[in-house]
C-alpha cells in the first residue's frame, strides 16, 4: 500500500472559469459573474454567490436573482490559456509539476521535500509565490493521492500522512466526479441508487466484486475511493512462461496414450494458470517425434478444460500421423514415419487474459459444438479445410472474397467501406474462377476488346479444358480503369457478361490481351 | 425409405403402430404424419418444398444450371435464424453471391476435403449442423448410402446434395428460363428466371431479383401463377405452370 501512494499537494482556484472569464473581460472582482456552458451555469465567482447563484440554473434564473450578473459562455481555450500563462511562475519555483485541468495543478511533494523544511512551510511558501504573480485566490490541499488531494483542497485542508482513507470515506460518493465529471458520473447514480452513499462505503467493497459488476470503470472508482492512485499496475502478462514439457518413454504413435499423457500435463498447466490468474484462450501443442520432427499447431480455446487439450492432441497426432501434414500451412510440420513415435508433448499458452476480456458473451453464436466440430475438422485437414466467409472491398468477386480459416482472426486487405467504383454491380457470380479461356467470333477469332466496345460478336466459349459453349447472348464490354496514379497497382481490363445456350451465365475479363473467367453464374 | 413415412397414412392402424416402433427419430405421433418441422424457407420459395420447407431428416437433391445458387437461397432463411450451415467440397464460393442471397455469413463455413474423405467429413459435421450443402465428388455405394442416410434421418439434418443423389427424398432441378438484361451487347445481366421442377409440387417459376437489399427470391408476375395463388391459397403446389408456357 504505501508504494502506491503518493503525498500530493494540489493547488486550485475556484470557480477559474468565472475568474479566467473576469479577467479577459477586465471586470473587477468585486462584479458578480457566471460562466454559461450548455444553457447552464458551470462556475460563477464569490460574489455571483452571495447573490444566490449557483451552478446548474440556467441563464434566466440566474438574471432573475441578480440582475447585473454578467455572463459568459464557456471557452475552454481562454480557460487553458489563461492558467498556463499563470503557472510560469511555479516553473521557476518547482521542478515537477501536474496540470490537472485549468485551475488546478498538482505538485508532488516528495519533490518539495529537499528544498523545504516541511509541509506546512512548502505550502506556504509555494501559495505566496503564486499569489503575488498571479493575483488569484488559491486554495491548497495535500493528502496521500491526487483525487484526495483535490477534495482535499476544495476545503484547504491537510490531511495527515495515512489518513486518507479516513478522509475519503466521509465523503460523498458524488465526490467521484470531481475526478472526471464525464467519465463517472453515470456510475455516481447506479451507486447511490444502490445505497453507496459514501466513498467510504465503495472502499468496503472487494475488487474483485467491483471489477464484475462494473468492470474496469468500477475498479477505477474503487480505487479513487480507497485512495490508490487511478492508473493500474500495468498488466504484467507472461511475465513466467507458462510452459510443460511431458517426455513419453517409450515413444508411443496412439493417440489414446498421447492425449492420457496431455490430460495429466494441462491439468498442471493450467492450474498454474489459474493461479497467476489469468485464463489461457490459446494453447500451442508441440509435438516431437523420436526422429526430430516437430509438429507444432496452436488451438484455441473455448474453456480452460483439461478434455479439451486432450482431444486437440489426439487430433493433432492422429491428422500427422495419417500424413495429411501436407495440407496443413504450419511450416513446422514434417512427414512422420510409422516406426517412429512421438517422445515428447510440449503444451505452451500462447496467450493470456485477465479473466473478464476472454468472456465470451452469454448470447455468442458459435456454440461450443459448432466450435468442437469444426475444431476437430481443422484437426484432421489442417486449418485451411475449414473456412468462415466475410466481405471486403474490391472490384471483381475475386477481390472482395475473404475466406479467413476458422477461429483466426480476419485480416481484410482492402476496406469493404471504400465506395470502389467500377466494381461488378449485382447480381453477382456464385462462383469464383480465374481461369484461361477463349473467346472466339465467328470467324474463329479471337474477339478484340477496345474501350468503344467489341469488334465482333462472340460466338464460342473454350475453357481450358477443351470444353466449348455456344454464346447466345452478351452483354456490352465495359472497361474498368483501377489505380492508373500508380504504375505498380495499375489495372485495366474490359468485362463482359456471356449467356450460353445452355443457360449458363458467364462473366469474363480481358487483361493485358487474354480472356479470363473471373466468375460464374451457377 | 425417407418417404414409407408419408405413404403410411394411408395404411391400417395396425401397420402403421409396427412401422412407428420400427423407426428412429420419431419423438410424436403428428411427426409420425408430418415428419419432423422443416426447416424454413424464403416465402417464395416456399411453394417449391412438398412441405413449404427444407425436409429434416432427409436428403434433398438439386440439378441443373442453377443448383448451388438454389440451394443457398433455399438455405439464407435457416442461417439467418441461427442454423449453422457448411458447404462442402463446391468450388470456391463468392461471398458477395451468398450475401446476395440473403445468407448470413456468420453461420456460414466452406469446408475442403481430401475427396475420398468427404463421407467422414459429412458425417462428422452432421454431428451439430443443421444444414449441409454438399458436392459430392464421387457416388457413394449402396452401403454407405444407407449409412448417410440413417445418420441424416438421426440428426434430423437438412442435406442438400449437388447432383443427383439416389436416397432423396425430394430432388428438384433447377435451370434457367432467361437471363434479362442483356440486349444483344447494350446490357448486362439484370434478372434471372428460374424454372425449377419438382416432381411432387409441379414446375414453378422464380425470379431472382438480385438487386441489392432485396436478397430473395420472388415468384414471377405472370397472369396465370397470380391469379391461381389468389383463388386456391390453401394448396401452395398451385403456382404449377403448364410445360408449354
Amino acid at each position: 500500500m504505501p508504494a502506491e501512494t503518493q503525498r500530493t499537494l494540489v493547488l486550485t482556484v475556484p470557480d477559474w472559469s468565472a475568474t479566467a472569464a473576469a479577467e479577459t473581460h477586465g471586470w473587477a472582482a468585486h462584479e458578480p459573474v457566471a460562466v454559461l456552458r450548455g444553457g447552464r451555469i458551470v462556475s460563477c465567482n464569490a460574489a455571483a454567490r452571495a447573490a444566490g447563484i449557483t451552478t446548474g440554473i440556467n441563464k434566466r434564473a440566474a438574471q432573475l436573482r441578480c440582475p447585473q450578473v454578467r455572463i459568459t459562455g464557456w471557452d475552454e481555450d481562454l480557460d487553458q490559456r489563461i492558467f498556463a500563462t499563470g503557472l510560469d511562475v511555479l516553473e521557476t519555483s518547482l521542478a515537477r509539476f501536474t496540470m490537472l485541468a485549468p485551475g488546478e495543478v498538482s505538485i508532488p511533494l516528495t519533490a518539495l521535500a529537499r528544498t523545504y523544511p516541511s509541509e506546512d512551510a512548502a505550502v506556504e511558501e509555494l501559495l505566496t509565490t503564486v499569489t503575488d504573480a498571479t493575483g488569484w485566490e488559491f486554495f491548497a490541499g495535500i493528502a496521500d493521492s491526487v483525487f484526495a488531494a483535490m477534495l482535499a483542497a476544495r476545503t484547504a485542508t491537510r490531511v495527515l500522512p495515512g489518513q486518507t482513507p479516513d478522509f475519503l470515506a466521509a465523503q460523498p460518493t458524488a465526490a467521484l466526479a470531481y475526478a472526471d465529471a464525464h467519465t463517472y458520473g453515470e456510475l455516481v447514480t447506479v451507486f447511490e441508487r444502490l445505497g453507496l452513499d459514501t466513498l467510504g462505503a465503495l472502499a468496503q467493497l472487494s475488487e474483485g466484486q467491483m471489477r464484475t459488476r462494473f468492470g474496469t470503470l468500477g475498479v477505477q472508482a474503487h480505487r479513487l475511493a480507497r485512495g490508490l492512485p487511478v492508473h493500474q499496475p500495468v498488466d504484467h502478462v507472461r511475465q513466467r512462461e507458462h510452459l510443460i514439457e511431458v517426455p513419453i518413454s517409450p515413444p508411443s504413435t496412439r493417440g489414446d496414450e498421447l492425449s492420457f499423457h496431455a490430460r495429466t500435463a494441462a491439468a498442471e498447466l493450467f492450474a498454474g494458470i489459474r493461479a497467476a490468474g489469468f485464463v489461457c484462450p490459446s494453447l500451442t501443442i508441440e509435438l516431437v517425434a523420436a526422429g526430430g520432427q516437430r509438429s507444432q499447431r496452436t488451438w484455441r480455446l473455448e474453456l480452460m478444460d483439461e478434455n479439451l487439450v486432450a482431444d486437440r492432441v489426439r487430433w493433432q497426432s492422429e491428422g500427422w500421423l495419417a500424413g495429411q501434414s501436407a495440407v496443413a500451412a504450419e511450416p513446422v510440420d514434417e512427414g512422420l514415419a510409422e516406426a517412429d513415435g512421438v517422445c515428447a508433448l510440449t503444451l505452451a499458452a500462447a496467450e493470456l487474459l485477465a479473466p473478464l476480456e476472454a468472456h465470451t458473451s452469454l448470447f455468442a453464436q458459435r456454440s461450443g459444438y459448432v466450435t468442437h466440430t469444426l475444431e476437430r475438422l481443422q484437426g484432421l485437414y489442417g486449418p485451411e479445410a475449414v473456412r468462415v466467409p466475410q466481405l471486403q472491398g474490391g472490384r471483381e468477386p475475386a477481390e472482395t472474397n475473404l475466406w479467413t480459416p476458422w477461429q483466426q482472426q480476419p485480416r481484410p486487405e482492402r476496406s469493404a467501406a471504400a465506395p470502389w467504383p467500377g466494381r461488378l454491380p449485382a447480381p453477382h457470380p456464385m462462383i469464383v474462377d480465374r481461369a484461361p479461356v477463349e473467346l472466339l467470333d465467328r470467324q474463329g477469332m479471337s474477339v478484340i476488346a477496345r474501350p468503344s466496345g467489341l469488334d465482333s460478336t462472340p460466338v464460342l466459349l473454350r475453357l481450358e479444358s477443351g470444353a466449348q459453349f455456344g454464346i447466345v447472348d452478351h452483354s456490352s464490354a465495359w472497361p474498368v480503369e483501377a489505380d492508373w496514379w500508380d504504375p505498380a497497382r495499375a489495372q485495366y481490363r474490359v468485362r463482359l457478361q456471356v449467356l450460353t445456350a445452355c443457360g449458363q451465365a458467364f462473366l469474363l475479363c480481358k487483361e493485358h490481351g487474354r480472356w479470363h473467367i473471373t466468375g460464374r453464374y451457377a | 425409405m425417407g418417404m414409407s413415412v408419408h405413404h403410411a397414412v394411408a395404411a391400417d392402424p395396425q401397420t402403421l403402430r409396427e412401422q412407428l416402433s420400427r423407426l428412429p427419430g420419431v419423438t410424436t405421433a403428428r411427426e409420425l404424419f408430418t415428419g419432423p418441422e422443416p426447416l424454413p424457407v424464403d416465402g417464395m420459395l416456399a411453394p417449391v418444398f412438398a412441405r413449404g420447407g427444407l425436409p429434416r431428416g432427409e436428403i434433398l437433391s438439386v440439378t441443373g444450371t442453377l443448383a448451388l445458387s438454389f440451394a443457398c437461397a433455399a438455405a439464407a432463411k435457416s442461417t439467418r435464424e441461427q442454423h449453422w450451415c457448411a458447404a462442402v467440397d463446391t468450388p470456391e464460393l463468392a461471398v458477395a453471391g451468398l450475401a446476395d442471397l440473403g445468407i448470413d455469413l456468420e453461420h456460414f463455413v466452406h469446408v475442403r476435403t481430401p475427396p475420398a474423405d468427404w463421407q467422414r467429413v459429412v458425417s462428422i459435421l452432421l454431428e451439430t449442423f443443421d444444414l449441409l450443402i454438399i458436392a459430392p465428388p464421387a457416388a457413394p455405394s449402396p452401403q454407405e448410402r444407407q449409412r448417410l442416410t440413417a445418420k441424416v434421418r438421426e440428426r434430423r439434418a437438412s442435406l442438400i446434395a449437388l447432383g443427383p443423389m439416389p436416397g432423396s427424398s425430394e430432388s428438384c432441378e433447377v435451370s434457367v428460363a432467361g437471363w434479362d438484361g442483356l440486349h444483344a451487347g447494350s446490357g448486362r445481366l439484370r434478372a434471372c428466371t428460374v424454372r425449377v421442377r419438382h416432381p411432387r409440387t409441379g414446375e414453378h417459376l422464380l425470379t431472382w431479383p438480385l438487386t441489392p437489399g432485396a436478397a430473395s427470391v420472388q415468384q414471377l408476375p405472370t397472369a396465370s401463377g397470380a391469379e391461381a395463388a389468389t383463388c386456391r391459397p390453401a394448396h401452395p403446389q398451385v403456382q404449377v405452370i403448364d410445360g408449354a408456357g
